[in-house]
């Protein structure tokens, strides 16, 4: 089999090669383009932050001067070097492959988005005409076991961010967030990027307040809602559900007192304070007070970890499935391989000459039996010596080529030997 | 007949206790083959439950609701129908442990309890007991199932505010939607019950000539009704919320509990007619 992966990856190189080596939609246009020109048959380029990895078959090209090619394109020479590269090739890029659709190559075990963008990747190699039988089965396979681990698993399930760790808190605490409001307090990366997640959840209004009224200004700007002054910081608290507050402070922004007198006030309303401040900027006594669920990034990150830990004990099942996939689709190519099937072509013929030969026999006078044995033999070998030639010569010449593959398939569905091949899925 | 009475008496009960297994490996752990076998022995127990009330009708000449241990037997069929019509309806099955152990308690109680009567009393073959207990039934599942999700409140209010995030966090729905579930339950609740104290204080004078106010039972009742009053004046008034009153609902629902058995059974009034 002549299929290779070559690429950088998380494990390979360091952001500063990853990003040097991205390609956005239109490169990877460009690339597939000349690698068709080059004589690349078929080829799949997935391309994301943490990778970038061509995906080939058939090539006459070899995996060094395909590095040279992608670096080459990219322009990112001398910084990024060959040596950066991981490669497989056969068996092993086919199982890369599905790890990578899994989301078990990801830098965050079970990334949900891998599966989008080897998607996206597929559609791309498609359009450009790089994806021939056998890759087109291989990404329908990947996608299948994507499909199939974020169903079949739970590899996917529970935040493995700070940030979406608070998220779902707050979806287990409030039923719709559309008609819940949010206070933040400072402007953190971690805080603007909670805040931006709940308005991704549809979080009914938002507030922001800080010290800097320009910066309040901006982000409300930027997403919408309310600036608060930062002075009655406490009393906007009396109106708000969620508080993310990310303050750079060396004492406590807000006191038990302060939630305490707020609660009354808000007739004891649920409140989820997200205290990302370090130093804290609430203090953790105010944990005690009844309906206010206070978070800070230590409590946030153990629910990360957690989730973490969950995620890798569910690998063993992402394997499992990978491995059953991994037979399929092998057994799936072997029904390709030209040999094999002009065996099993002669032998179905043959047993129908020798039925017909012996429920006929008797007619025959004995003397003649022996000739009608010799003239339905030659019969059958002009039937069979040309698709017989035909196949040997073109699996010669081009191995798994479009034209053999879809010849091989189409002698086996019509005289009904394809038990081995299951048909393709439905993308 | 009696004897297929007898033993589904004790068939009930047991499947009960066979639905709580199920649904409770079903909640901590993760095994595929009782999830699709669940739902099936759930249809099928709540199946036999009301052949078991059929046959008990028929048997006895009388609906089973002319003692507090047959009414307890319709109450745990109500539950598990009621519950079944819930994981049907939404396909949410994961409160279901903590339902069925309910029915599960209602009915052992009866099957232990339940005594095979005959003769009736006149005054027992009458419309406004029909609405009386109707009432008094819509009212108790009501409130059990309110006490249920107050429960569940509870244990995942303790989960988030300790930061640990068992199987109650990842299976059960959200702080807010079981608060919302409770708290419907119980108004619900409330006025069904009102509605059967209502029935049962106009009709009750009329049958009984030796009818007293100071009836443990009805004073059991009212005590109750007007405790649900409080809890319920108090959220409206007071803007209680959240964790406060999940647990005056519950202390609630061990009264209703505590009167169902112990005053019937020790303080017997007029609730006891034979």
């Amino acid at each position: 089999m002549k299929l290779s992966s070559i690429g950088i990856s998380h494990h390979s190189a360091s952001l500063d090669v990853r990003e040097r080596m991205w390609l956005s939609a239109d490169e990877i246009r460009g690339v597939l383009a000349q690698l068709k020109e080059r004589q690349v048959p078929e080829c799949v380029l997935v391309s994301t932050c943490n990778r970038t990895e061509l995906y080939s078959f058939g090539a006459a090209v070899d995996e060094a001067s395909l590095k040279r090619f992608l670096i080459d394109f990219k322009g990112a020479a001398p910084s990024v070097q060959p040596a950066h590269f991981d490669g497989a090739s056969a068996g092993n890029a086919v199982n890369h492959l599905f790890k990578v659709a899994a989301g078990i190559d990801s830098m965050v075990i079970g990334d949900i988005q891998i599966l989008g963008q080897v998607k996206e990747a597929f559609i791309l190699a498609r359009e450009a005409g790089t994806v021939g039988p056998i890759l087109s089965r291989l990404m329908q396979a990947a996608l299948h076991v994507g499909k199939r681990v974020r169903t079949e698993t739970t590899i996917c399930e529970g935040a493995v961010s700070v940030s979406y760790a608070a998220v779902e808190l707050a979806s287990k605490i409030f039923a719709d967030l559309s008609k819940k409001s949010v206070l933040l307090i400072g402007a953190g990366e971690t805080g603007e990027l909670t805040l931006k997640h709940l308005v991704g959840k549809g979080i009914g209004h938002v507030r922001i307040a800080n010290r800097t009224r320009a910066k309040a200004d901006a982000l409300v700007a930027a997403l919408g809602g309310t600036a608060v002054d930062y002075e009655h910081m406490v009393d906007a608290l009396r109106s708000v559900d969620i508080v993310i507050s990310s303050v750079n402070s060396p004492s406590y922004i807000v006191q038990p007192d302060d939630v305490q007198k707020v609660m009354k006030q808000r007739s004891n309303n649920p409140l989820f304070l997200i205290d990302i401040g370090v130093p804290r900027n609430v203090n953790p006594a105010a944990k005690r007070i009844e309906n206010v669920f206070l978070y800070d990034i230590d409590s946030l990150g153990a629910v990360v970890d957690k989730n973490l830990e969950n995620r890798r004990e569910e690998i063993p099942h992402v394997t499992a499935i990978i491995r059953e996939e991994l037979v399929e689709f092998f057994r799936w190519h072997k029904s390709l391989d030209v040999g094999p099937t002009i065996q099993e072509f002669r032998d179905a013929l043959e047993l129908i000459r020798k039925q017909e030969v012996e429920k006929n026999l008797n007619r025959f006078r004995p003397e003649d039996r022996e000739l009608l044995e010799l003239v339905t033999r030659r019969i059958l070998n002009k039937i069979l010596h040309t698709p017989t030639t035909v196949l040997k010569q073109e699996s010669e010449e081009a191995g798994h080529n479009a034209d053999t593959v879809s010849h091989v398939r189409a002698l086996r569905e019509l005289f009904g030997f394809s038990r081995n091949g299951r048909k393709p899925r439905d993308e | 007949m009696t004897a297929a009475v007898d033993s589904l008496r004790i068939l009930v009960p047991c499947l009960y206790a066979v639905l709580v297994a199920l649904y409770g490996i079903s909640f901590f752990g993760n095994v595929p083959v009782v999830d699709r076998v669940k739902t099936w022995v759930l249809m099928v127990s709540v199946i036999v439950h009301c052949a078991y009330l059929a046959l008990r009708t028929a048997a006895f000449d009388h609906p089973p609701i002319t003692s507090v241990f047959e009414i307890m037997s319709v109450l745990a069929a109500s539950t598990a129908a009621g519950y079944a019509y819930i994981e049907l309806r939404t396909k949410a099955t994961n409160t279901g442990f903590f339902i069925l152990l309910l029915a599960f308690g209602f009915q052992t109680v009866s099957s232990v309890f339940i005594k095979d009567i005959t003769e009736l009393p006149h005054y027992l073959h009458s419309l406004v007991l029909g609405f009386h207990v109707a009432a008094a039934l819509l009212g108790y599942t009501a409130i059990s199932l309110s006490a249920v999700y107050g429960f569940l409140y509870l244990m995942l209010y303790h989960e988030i505010k300790s930061s640990r995030f068992g199987v109650i966090y990842v299976r059960l729905p959200n702080l807010e939607k079981l608060e919302t579930m409770s708290h419907k339950a119980e108004v619900l609740g409330f006025y069904a019950l009102g509605a059967a104290i209502v029935i049962g204080l106009l009709w009750l004078p009329r049958v009984f000539s030796e009818f007293s106010y100071w009836d443990p039972k009805l004073v059991g009742s009212l005590a109750i009704w007007l405790l649900y009053a409080v809890a319920l004046g108090a959220k409206k008034r007071l803007g209680w919320q959240g964790r406060k009153t999940m647990v005056i609902s519950l202390v609630a629902f061990a009264f209703v509990f505590l009167s169902l058995t112990v005053i019937n059974l020790y303080l017997s009034g007029f609730h006891s007619f034979h």
